[in-house]
């Protein structure tokens, strides 16, 4: 067995040292399950070798471990130490030829620190895994679903924020990595079918996140990402994604936001499944928080079961403000008790704090009149001839050329692109043939 | 500018609490209490969740601070006055006085724009001070009697013009120029 390993290291050392990376990728996998079985002795292994030097043996020996953590149960300090001392010191031209077995390392990585329950520990790993190994700033990688994973774990956002906030042009996958090596590793073809799953929960993580710190527009949309994947059958992930898309939607538009038509999975597969919360967007639309209030009660088991409880009383607690907007537009003053028996709140004082609140958040423009317990609606102050407002105006502006420019920079790649060429003009050549008579006959100017 | 005072120390610390495995107590109190002053409340919610359970029923100035979170997240200013008169440890007081200052201000912003009378009673017992120290505060509304109760006229503050910068004339004389031409 020793001997084994004892090969395993030579082959490392003389290939790594020949500068021939590629033909190690390729013949390390091979070496996997051998790691794995040698996992009492992978520590002495490990001292023979630099990181540096040799990044791809010692990522196999990582790997190794890492797959052997249920049977070993390894020190979690030892492993996350080794994983932190590696994304900071090893070698990315090394690290280029085995990016699928890096993914890889990462997501066993995950799992291992959700099962002890270190998650935070591994925020700062991944966050500098992904600053190596993207090729870009705007590149999606699956470790964003591992770190999103974590992030919720640990409950700790500051870091993945940043990732989340960028808009994602470009998407790593095991599938185009394997093929832009043409790799053919049984072992990956597994995990290239997992692609699907780590965009989707990169998307389903990274809404939670946004509704978690109550930025729901940008929730609302990593949601209607998620669930607009083109599909031919429906992912789990999807189904929880569409019922909190409707619920998020409910409390940014006050109904269910646009869903574009090309997706067929939502109506064949997820409405019949989701049709308690498309109940609840019906009470909704009824504008009785007093039936709200019942509905949500009654159907609070499948709520909580989704673990979707507080949503549903972000729900409620929206409601009550619709209405008070409402309010704001077909009044000019109203008394607390008024608005308070309007909007179905128990007292004058209680909706006296919800108009306070909505004040000081923007949400309306009144003032009370505690004297006679009066509110009084105002119209919206702005009047856009202010120097913020300009600068708001200005970065808006700049916001929307950078989206035409990165638009018009993608379009050109797809006109580029031999294969879109191709199609597109041999489909032209059909419609040519077969439409020619018809448009000539349509012609009005005939 | 105000914000950012406390940045650097926020950054170190946050970088502090995802490297240990178990960070002290004191990185949580400065974390809470720089996450109020800069009412990131969504953060100062998800850090009290993540503290683990034992240091929260030890240390009575966390949940103190805790109580604080709360206030301010209900938008409750009476809770929130009542609960910031505390003994802080010396490291916390800066913080929290900064904090203090900084809600009494947004207190009487907030009430001057969203009401036009107010009780003397309810705005003492909103900001939990005594009728002297309110007078003090707002000494230029006005007063009116209303029955044997006080009521408070709130006046208008002036938004402050600000003068457009540099940076913005110039973009602004770009835009006129392209529209010239």
């Amino acid at each position: 067995m020793g001997s084994a390993l004892e090969n395993y290291v030579n082959q490392v050392r003389t290939l790594s040292a020949a500068g021939s990376y590629r033909e190690l990728a390729d013949e390390l996998p091979e070496s996997l399950s051998l790691l794995v079985r040698n996992w009492s002795i992978l520590d002495n292994v490990l001292e023979t070798l630099d990181m540096q030097q040799h990044t791809l043996g010692v990522l196999y020996v990582l790997l190794g471990k890492l797959h052997s953590a249920a049977t070993a149960n390894p020190e979690p300090m030892q492993i996350i130490e080794l994983m932190r001392e590696f994304v900071q010191r090893s070698n990315l031209d090394q690290l280029r030829y085995a990016v699928c077995p890096f993914y890889e390392t990462c997501h066993l990585f995950t799992d291992f620190l959700v099962q002890h329950n270190l998650s935070i520990l591994g925020i700062k790993v991944l966050s500098l895994a992904i600053d190596q190994i993207r090729q870009m700033e705007t590149q999606l990688t699956p470790i964003h679903a591992d770190l999103c994973q974590l992030s919720l774990k640990a409950k700790n956002f500051n870091l993945i924020l940043p990732y989340l906030d960028t808009d994602i042009t470009d998407i790593s996958t095991v599938a185009a990595e394997c093929k832009n090596q043409q790799q053919q590793q049984p072992q990956h073809t597994l995990d290239a079918n997992n692609d699907a799953k780590y965009f989707l929960l990169y998307y389903y993580y990274g809404g939670m996140i946004y509704t978690a710190i109550k930025n729901y527009e940008r929730a609302l949309y990593f949601f209607e990402v998620c669930i607009t994947t083109p599909a031919m059958a429906m992912s789990h992930i999807m189904l929880e994604a569409y019922k909190k898309f409707l619920m998020v939607s409910l409390i940014v538009e006050g109904k269910i936001a646009y869903i574009p038509k090309n997706t067929q999975v939502i109506g064949r597969f997820m409405k019949p499944l989701a049709s308690h919360y498309h109940d609840l967007v019906n009470v909704y639309g009824n504008s009785s928080s007093e039936e709200l209030r019942i509905i949500i009660l009654k159907y609070s088991e499948a709520f909580t079961r989704d673990n979707n409880m507080g949503l549903a009383k972000q729900v409620a607690t929206s409601l009550y403000k619709r209405n008070i907007q409402r309010l704001t537009k077909t009044f000019l003053t109203l008394s607390l008790s008024d608005v308070a028996s309007r909007v179905q709140l128990p007292s004058a004082a209680e909706a006296e704090r919800y108009i306070l609140n909505m004040i000081k958040s923007g949400e309306i423009f009144a003032s009370i009149n505690q004297k006679d317990g009066m509110v009084l609606f105002k119209d919206d102050p702005e009047q856009y001839n202010l120097p913020d407002m300009f600068l708001n105006v200005q970065t808006n502006i700049t916001q929307v050329l950078d989206l035409v420019k990165q638009i018009n920079k993608m379009e050109e790649e797809i006109i580029l692109n031999p294969m879109y060429v191709k199609k597109s003009l041999g489909s032209q050549d059909d419609d040519l043939a077969s439409q020619h008579p018809k448009t000539y006959s349509g012609d009005p100017t005939d | 500018m105000q914000q950012d005072k406390y940045n650097d120390k926020l950054n170190r610390l946050q970088n502090e609490e995802l490297e240990n495995i178990a960070p002290g107590v004191e990185v949580y109190h400065q974390l809470m209490a720089i996450y109020l002053y800069q009412n990131k409340l969504a953060n100062a919610k998800f850090l009290w969740m993540r503290i683990a359970n034992n240091l929260k029923e030890q240390n009575k100035e966390l949940a103190q601070l805790n109580l604080l979170n709360l206030a301010l997240q209900h938008n409750n200013y009476a809770d929130f006055f009542k609960h910031i008169k505390y003994e802080w440890s010396e490291t916390n007081r800066p913080i929290i006085d900064d904090l203090l200052a900084k809600q009494r201000e947004e207190l009487f912003n907030l009430t001057s724009t969203a009401y036009v009378s107010i009780y003397e009673q309810n705005l003492m017992e909103m900001a939990q001070m005594t009728a002297e120290e309110l007078h003090n505060a707002c000494s230029d509304w006005t007063r009116e009697q209303d029955g044997d109760k006080r009521i408070l006229l709130p006046k208008m503050k002036e938004p402050t013009p600000r003068v457009a910068s540099d940076d913005q004339l110039l973009k602004l004389t770009e835009f006129v120029s392209f529209l010239e031409n």
